[in-house]
């Protein structure tokens, strides 16, 4: 399968050999070899959940692996945290940043090693200043460095937190670190895009980085080699110069999945009644004006890298967050925006991707969780009748095949599938009519996904119009009657998805990177 | 993202410097550190100057005020900190019923022949500060909240004062610290110069040295902190210990003045310290301000009170005004962006 060896050699900097890691009910990691050279900037690219995050939080010591082993340099090494990987000379660059908004350029850059800027335990500041423009000279920013970090733009955070990285590990005195920048365009304009590139290749004299990003073509550009990354587990590495785009989308995307395996053959054909429709919503900075619509008992699947949109429109639909232009119908009601009682109060569910936090009240239990949204209906003479508030949720558990020792049981005590369950019954008790269902099998056992696709087809059937963002793209495929595919803020192109007349994933890919 | 157009000249000067909306205000404030306190003491300051014809610019007056905001600007300063960590302190009233009653048995007095004479002075830090040291351990190890661990705090120590004085006045016949207290250089109240060059000591702390930087890190994000490597359990209890001896050196000097130590001392003085802080501009949610913003916060609350006492406003007007003050200057500090929903 593999047309070059994971082998290290005498210029490797950090290689991992064999790494496995298991979360409850997932295999994030199985088995996977990485290594990384001087010099080298290696680009890694896998569809969301391919293990790239937990690789990578293992290799700066956030995660610990179950098996296998980190080699430093030919040393074997445990790193314990991410302060330990530092000063064995691996620091990473997080999407979101590590900076501290309150504190100026030249406080983050010395941040906890300020012993060279003291004197009689006071801190000179223009010590401080001078050191932080020297050092950020080598990164080719020329910023004023008493700035707060919130003024600066995010390229040029970028670019501190790579020259803290730089300094650090040369302080701790290793040669030719290893920098994981993960997804560190997302938040760039293109200008600035351009610029991080052109740094980026002048980092690499002394240091080795890891670059990770859903935009293919800039990996293609700016790596000397790819690694791919399937389902946890590694698929090949391409030299770039001998890389193809449609090559590598092809083995991100793989294709092995068993036609029934999202029930296809359950697919109904959808009513003629359009149960949503969205007309010129927009969102400034987040989508362009778009419109579609969404039939009774349709899934339409919603796809596209994170941060293309898709999330921010289910938002507005849901209510959660206010359009700046359009409207949303759902029958012929026009709903107002930015409110999320008044879309819950027309029928429109929301099953959101972190269920933890946002889908159900975990220190309530499975019976007051399933009742919360039609606690009216279950009222006798004005009170909450305890009895009617029993059979209802007895109903649903069972319609559902929640898996609960009693129906007092906390939601907290339940398997990541059966809490997802619980919230889909939720919505199905209150008669939703159209379900936004935002990554339904995240975090989810195979067993359960199985169960939630069966769920899912049974909502259609009920005539329940669905908009669903899902964790792979087959999923998407297999799930959806249609899909609507979004690129940076755009609603590119919409696809027929009937279960005679599936698409290919690869046929997708190339209009989402 | 959005470019301000260069052109327009006054006109875009203007906006970019005065904000029209309530966020950008907020942003403006932050940025500008001391500066829209300054401006509120200035318009304060000439309301009432106009308000009294001129008395409130009387140079006893000026010394009223600053002699009136010594002390709970010594009390902010020892508060703040523990703000801008991201917690809070609420022993404040505790802490400073406690010192009273110590300060009344130690110092010389007609109930017992104790005389510690000015030992008074590091025995007071001390009590303070081993009240911020149990906060500390409580906020740290036991990982309670700033704010239940210091209010439990504040009826312990308090139930402990009451215990100990008996709720007796004892009156101080010592009268070395009132004399310094109500004593004046070049018509400056001492005690305002003693509050100045406290709030210097801690301000160069916060900005010159590394205990300082980290008290801001991790007010800022307390797990980036932690990963870059700051001992933020320690830092915690320093500050929580630091805060606490400021209050006891503030009580010391609130006894003497008041010539009388009594475990009641403490009662009312949470508020108006809350208040110094807030409108100094310390944000709630930790990370930003310092000891000047508490100092001109008790500056500013002390001015708005005295002016209020001047033009012979309703005492139960002056508290609301207070209260309105507070809500007003927290709704401009605080970031909301930090807390995700209020509790």
């Amino acid at each position: 399968m593999s047309d070059t060896s994971y082998g290290a050699n005498q210029d490797t900097v950090v290689a991992v050999r064999q790494i496995t890691k298991v979360f409850p009910g997932v295999v994030a990691l199985d088995r996977v070899d990485l290594a990384v050279h001087k010099n080298e900037v290696v680009g890694l690219v896998g569809e969301n959940g391919a293990g790239k995050s937990v690789l990578m939080k293992i290799m700066i010591g956030l995660e610990q692996p179950d098996e296998g082993t980190i080699v430093l340099r030919g040393e074997e090494t445990t790193l314990r945290d991410p302060s330990d990987a530092i000063k064995n000379g691996i620091g990473m660059v997080f999407q979101d940043g590590s900076l501290l908004p309150n504190l100026s350029v030249k406080e983050n850059l010395f941040l906890c090693h300020e012993a060279d800027f003291r004197k009689v335990g006071i801190l000179s500041l223009r010590a401080m200043r001078d050191a932080a423009r020297e050092l950020l000279k080598r990164v080719k920013l020329d910023i004023d460095v008493d700035l707060p970090v919130t003024e600066i733009s995010p390229a040029e955070r970028q670019m501190v937190e790579i020259a803290r990285l730089l300094w650090l590990s040369q302080q701790y005195g290793k040669e030719n670190p290893l920098l994981i920048l993960d997804e560190p365009t997302t938040v760039l304009a293109d200008a600035e895009r351009n610029r991080l590139f052109s740094i980026l290749q002048d980092i690499k004299k002394q240091a080795s980085v890891i670059l990770i990003s859903h935009r293919l073509q800039e990996i293609l550009e700016n790596s000397d080699r790819i690694v791919v990354l399937k389902d946890g587990k590694n698929v090949t590495e391409i030299p770039a110069s001998k890389a193809k785009l449609s090559r590598i989308e092809q083995l991100m995307v793989g294709h092995t999945f068993s036609a029934d395996r999202f029930k296809e053959d359950e697919q109904a054909t959808p009513g003629k009644v359009e149960i949503l429709s969205v007309k010129n919503l927009s969102k400034a900075g987040l989508f362009e004006p778009l419109s579609f619509t969404v039939r009774q008992g349709e899934i339409v699947g919603l796809v596209g890298l994170v941060g293309s949109g898709k999330e921010a429109v289910c938002n507005c639909i849901a209510g959660l967050d206010k359009a700046d232009t359009g409207d949303v119908f759902l029958g012929e009601r026009k709903l107002p925006s930015g409110s999320p009682s008044a879309a819950v109060k027309a029928g429109i569910g929301h099953i959101p991707i972190d269920r933890r936090s946002e889908g159900l009240a975990l220190m309530m239990s499975v019976a007051e969780n399933v009742n919360l949204l039609v606690l009216d209906r279950l009222k006798t003479a004005g009170f909450l009748s305890p009895a009617r508030e029993k059979k209802n949720a007895q109903y649903w558990i069972s319609e559902c095949q929640i898996k609960t020792p009693s129906i007092g049981t906390l939601c907290a005590n339940l398997s990541g599938g059966n809490q997802q369950k619980t919230v889909i019954s939720k919505w199905l008790s209150s008669r939703v009519r159209l379900l936004i269902l935002d990554h339904p099998t995240r975090g989810v056992d195979v067993g359960a996904k199985d169960e939630i696709y069966k769920l899912i087809r049974r909502l259609a059937k009920e005539g329940i119009g669905m908009l669903i963002m899902c964790d792979t793209l087959e999923e998407d495929i297999g799930l959806a009657n249609r899909m609507l595919v979004m690129k940076d803020g755009r609603l590119v192109k919409e696809i027929e998805s009937s279960s005679q007349k599936k698409p290919s994933p690869q046929d997708i890919i190339g209009l989402i990177v | 993202m959005t470019e301000v157009s260069s052109k327009g000249g006054a006109l875009s000067w203007l906006r970019e410097r005065f904000p029209a909306s309530f966020a950008a205000a907020r942003t403006w404030l932050r940025r500008f550190g001391i500066l829209p306190q300054i401006l509120s003491l200035a318009i304060i300051v000439g309301v009432f100057a106009i308000g009294t014809k001129g008395k409130y610019l009387s140079w006893a007056n000026i010394q009223t005020i600053l002699s009136l905001a010594a002390i709970p600007a010594i009390y902010a300063i020892g508060l703040h900190q523990t703000i801008v960590l991201g917690g809070i302190d609420l022993s404040v009233q505790g802490v400073a019923s406690l010192c009273a009653v110590f300060v009344g048995i130690l110092l010389k007095n007609q109930y017992n022949s104790y005389n510690v004479g000015l030992w008074i002075i590091p025995i007071s830090l001390a009590i303070g500060g081993a009240a911020g040291v149990i906060s500390g351990l409580l906020n740290t190890g036991l990982r309670i909240p700033s704010f239940m661990a210091t209010l439990g705090m504040s009826w312990i120590l308090y139930g402990m004062a009451v215990l100990i004085g008996k709720a007796v006045n004892v009156q101080i016949l010592d009268t070395r610290i009132e004399n310094f207290v109500s004593a004046t250089l070049f018509g400056i109240p001492q005690i305002a110069i003693l509050a100045v060059l406290i709030a210097v000591i801690v301000q160069m702390v916060q900005d010159r040295t590394r205990f300082g930087r980290y008290m801001y890190a991790i007010g800022g994000d307390e797990v980036i902190a932690k990963q870059a490597g700051v001992k933020v359990k320690g830092i915690k209890i320093a500050v929580f210990t630091m805060a606490g001896a400021i209050y006891g050196l503030a009580s010391l000097l609130l006894a003497c003045r008041l010539g009388w130590a009594t475990s009641r001392m403490g009662a009312g003085l949470l508020f108006p310290t809350i208040t110094a802080v807030t409108v100094g501009g310390v944000a709630l949610t930790g990370g930003i301000g310092g000891a000047k913003n508490a100092v001109l916060g008790a500056l500013i609350v002390t001015a708005l009170n005295d002016g209020l006492v001047l033009m012979q406003v309703s005492p139960y007007i002056q508290q609301a005004v207070n209260g309105v003050v507070l809500i007003v200057a927290v709704a401009l500090t605080l970031d909301r962006k930090k807390l995700g929903f209020i509790k």
